[in-house]
């Protein structure tokens, strides 16, 4: 158990000889991942494994086969007795510093969004059927049209919420992609044992994909595997993507998801004597699960003025609620730098007259208290938020536009009458996901990660217009 | 000038001028200090009693409470009144960004300090100089141009001069400085920030810029963004390597803008090297959040206490990484590690904020 060898790797024979320690991991001195050294000629064979015979034989497979294959996968992850999810509750933690407790919780909130019927939402929701994927399907207004998916999809995935690496995965293989997947040194063992166990489970889907790593200095390797994608689909910082951008060679279809902010936005009416209790504790779960490293996670919580509520009392009611969780999840230590940057943040804003800091240091979260509105912005995480006072959450969008090109999620406490049309204002400054306050680490399976479609992006949309079966139906065999 | 500092500032004169201070001489003055600090600064005072930590509760110098360098740029950190002041220094960074500002009522004290400690640690002096920084006329509050004047003029000989300016470097001036000590066998110092002697490395890559035996260099400051990135281990090799100079002979000075004294090390031929303070300075390694020191050989966050800043404050919170050894710290790095956070905008934004 104290050994994991990382990666999936289809079509080389014979494996890959060269094992290396995957660097930058801070593990007890006993365990060790590895990830396989790949001479270039391995490489150039991998990708065209996955190209070819890979990516043809998922071809063959209906969609129903496939959604059924990466089911029962997820029911192996999902069961606590198999091997392959003793190795993610040993290994999650170790490699992510999240709590087991919190890694376990997540763990199946997660996988449990990529069961059959999640999945076939997922599919219907680009689509309206599967058979767009497993053929032509006919317009109303003639001529047909056919999804297919790209020869080869390459995935860059970040390391910060365990997880995310199998929502473009398992995308890409609904649409029958060959795929590469790049894990990254700070999260690299769920999609490899999701590969390995979906390729025990159903070899042609695990002929399919691999599951890899690489240095970024590695550059030989990264224009190999740029120069066969059809698309890259890349998650992490502003700088790092627009440093992958360059790197694309003309036609290959980039598809980036960078690094964005989501926050919370609690109403009057929830904010009564009797509301406001639970409204906090949702919030304090927002902020805890995944330890504020989602893009969903709330950095900031707008609260209303005028309530029985005020915004100080929501604010000590939320910092009580983080303690509380605290004894359940702890926080997992910060590293040295993340520590400094908290002891700056907090005394940035200790100096600031319009706040008011709740909670020591050695608690384990912060709560900042801003008597003005703000401009939403980010904080250090590891459970440091803070909570703003705002006369109407229509006014939000002023506080909102700095950040437009990152904004993500709102999490929303608003009675009916309000809700959608402050999420259509939302929408109009650039929040792209809008959810309950409380589910905001929780995307709805299907959801539209960053506004963008999950599957059509990954695919062609090829047309067999009408005049095409018009003129064939001329050239039948019984036509004289 | 009569400032509520006077006495202090002939104390600190005399404690500088002894050849050691033992413990207990420190912690006396250290305290000495904080009582005034607290009861003359008024931004300094809130923060200490925010934290429970004032003259009546605080007994050792270690519990005096670090203010991060942030505080500098936040804060008016300063006993005197800044219109008082003979001289601010600010830190480096670009127009857009707010600078942390260090006041000094006079300079006398951090004038000794820097004298003093140099006499020690470098050397030998005199030598003929060469400055790659502009000179003082041209970056009035930049500390490390006084601290480079005080040095060419304390200790330059005849041919010293300054090879850059605002604008870059001087490189006629530096090939003909090279090629006078190449000529007559004199020792030659090259004292600058480190970005200009990568600047200079790239800029004359086919010049023969060997220096003569008994050479030395000074460099200070890291790269800044300014000049590309280099390993410690790939820059003195280079360094050594273009300059003829023996890496024990390559010194790295360490100062902030935020302190009054400096760091210098023996020489960089094993890296990260280790960097001394002077008896009137001390160095811990702690956990941020709690202040408290970490075991010694363990990573942590550097506190300096520098009893030469009497204006401000003795103690800060530096945002460097580095581990206290016997006798001072290596440096490890910026605390910057936090940026692989892929989904969330916060860490990677927030480094940009806390380094503008």
């Amino acid at each position: 158990m104290n050994t994991l060898q990382i990666g999936h790797l289809p079509g080389i024979d014979p494996a890959p000889a060269q094992w290396q320690d995957l660097p930058g991991l801070d593990l007890e001195p006993d365990h060790r991942l590895q990830v396989p050294a790949l001479t270039p000629e391995q490489l150039q064979a991998l990708c065209e494994h996955l190209r070819g015979p890979g990516r043809q034989a998922l071809r063959t497979l209906p969609v129903r086969e496939i959604i059924d294959a990466i089911d029962a996968t997820i029911h192996v992850l999902l069961e606590t007795g198999s091997e392959a999810h003793q190795t993610l509750l040993h290994w999650l933690p170790r490699v992510t510093g999240f709590s087991a407790e919190m890694v376990r919780i997540n763990l199946n909130a997660t996988l449990r969004t990529y069961r059959a019927p999640q999945l076939q939402r997922f599919v219907w929701e680009d689509f309206g059927s599967a058979e767009l994927l497993d053929g032509f399907a006919p317009h109303v207004t003639g001529g047909l049209t056919h999804a297919e998916g790209a020869a080869l999809l390459t995935h860059v995935w970040a390391g910060n919420v365990p997880g995310l690496p199998l929502w473009s995965l398992i995308s890409g293989l609904l649409v029958k992609a060959g795929n590469l997947g790049k894990v990254s040194a700070g999260e690299p063992v769920l999609a490899s044992v999701f590969a390995r166990t979906l390729a025990r489970l159903s070899p042609v889907l695990g002929d399919a994909c691999a599951v890899l790593w690489w240095d970024r200095q590695d550059e030989a390797t990264a224009r190999t595997v740029w120069a066969a994608s059809e698309a890259v689909i890349a998650f992490g910082g502003d700088e790092a993507l627009a440093g992958l951008q360059r790197q694309m060679p003309p036609g290959v279809r980039f598809l980036p998801h960078g690094h964005k902010i989501s926050f919370g936005a609690i109403g009057c009416e929830a904010l009564s004597a009797t509301r406001a209790p639970r409204m906090a504790r949702l919030a304090a779960e927002d902020v805890v699960r995944h330890e504020q490293q989602g893009c969903y996670s709330p950095q900031v919580f707008y609260v209303e003025r005028g309530a029985q509520t005020t915004p100080q009392e929501f604010a000590e009611r939320l910092a009580a609620e983080l303690q509380q969780l605290a004894t359940r999840f702890p926080r997992p230590p910060p590293g040295l730098a993340e520590a400094a940057q908290i002891a700056q943040w907090r005394s940035r804003l200790e100096w600031s007259p319009e706040v008011t800091l709740i909670g020591q240091p050695e608690h384990g979260w912060s709560v900042a208290l801003h008597a003005q509105p703000l401009a939403l912005g980010p904080g250090p995480l590891h459970r440091c938020v803070q909570v703003v006072a705002i006369d109407a959450l229509e006014a939000l969008p002023q506080w909102l536009a700095p950040r437009r090109r990152h904004l993500q999620t709102a999490g929303l406490a608003v009675a009916p009458e309000r809700l959608q049309p402050l999420a259509l204002r939302l929408a109009e400054c650039g929040v792209t996901r809008v959810c309950a306050l409380g589910h905001m680490p929780l995307p709805a399976p299907g959801w539209h990660n960053d506004g963008r479609p999950s599957l059509l992006d990954l695919v062609n949309l090829v047309d067999l217009e009408a005049s095409t079966e018009a003129l064939s139906e001329g050239l039948a065999g019984y036509e004289v | 000038m009569v400032t509520p500092s006077t006495g202090l500032t002939q104390t600190l004169l005399d404690f500088i001028a002894l050849p050691q201070a033992d413990e207990a001489a420190f912690n006396a003055l250290a305290l000495r200090l904080f009582a005034h600090q607290v009861q003359h600064n008024a931004a300094y005072g809130r923060f200490c009693r925010a934290r429970g930590r004032t003259p009546a509760t605080v007994r050792r110098w270690q519990d005096i409470p670090a203010v991060p360098v942030n505080g500098f740029k936040e804060l008016t950190l300063s006993c005197v009144p800044p219109e008082d002041c003979e001289r601010v220094f600010t830190t480096s960074g670009t127009t857009r960004e707010v600078k942390g500002r260090h006041f000094h009522p006079h300079l006398q004290v951090w004038n000794a300090s820097m004298r003093r400690h140099f006499a020690d640690s470098v050397g030998p002096l005199p030598v003929r100089m060469g400055i790659l920084f502009p000179s003082e006329a041209e970056m009035p509050n930049s500390s490390l141009a006084h601290y480079l004047q005080i040095a060419l003029q304390d200790h330059g000989l005849a041919g010293s001069r300054q090879l850059m300016n605002t604008e870059g470097l001087d490189s006629v001036a530096l090939l003909a400085l090279v090629q006078q000590a190449q000529t007559d066998g004199q020792p030659l110092a090259l004292l600058g920030a480190t970005y200009s002697f990568v600047h200079l490395m790239d800029a004359l890559p086919e010049a023969d810029l060997r220096l003569p035996a008994g050479s030395w260099l000074l460099d200070t400051g890291g790269f800044k963004g300014r000049s590309r990135e280099i390993p410690m281990e790939a820059f003195y090799a280079q360094l050594s390597a273009t300059f003829g100079v023996p890496r024990e002979r390559c010194l790295n000075m360490y100062g902030m803008t935020e302190l009054s004294s400096q760091f210098y090390d023996a020489g960089n031929a094993r890296v990260p090297s280790v960097k001394r303070a002077p008896h009137w300075m001390r160095t811990r390694a702690v956990d941020p959040l709690t202040g408290q020191s970490v075991p010694d050989g363990q990573p942590g966050i550097l506190v300096h206490t520098d009893l030469a800043n009497l204006n401000s404050v003795t103690t800060i919170l530096t945002e460097d990484v580095g581990i206290v050894t016997d006798g001072g710290f290596a440096l490890l790095g910026r605390a910057e590690g936090a940026q692989a956070k892929g989904c969330s905008l916060a860490v990677e934004d927030f480094v940009q904020a806390a380094s503008a």
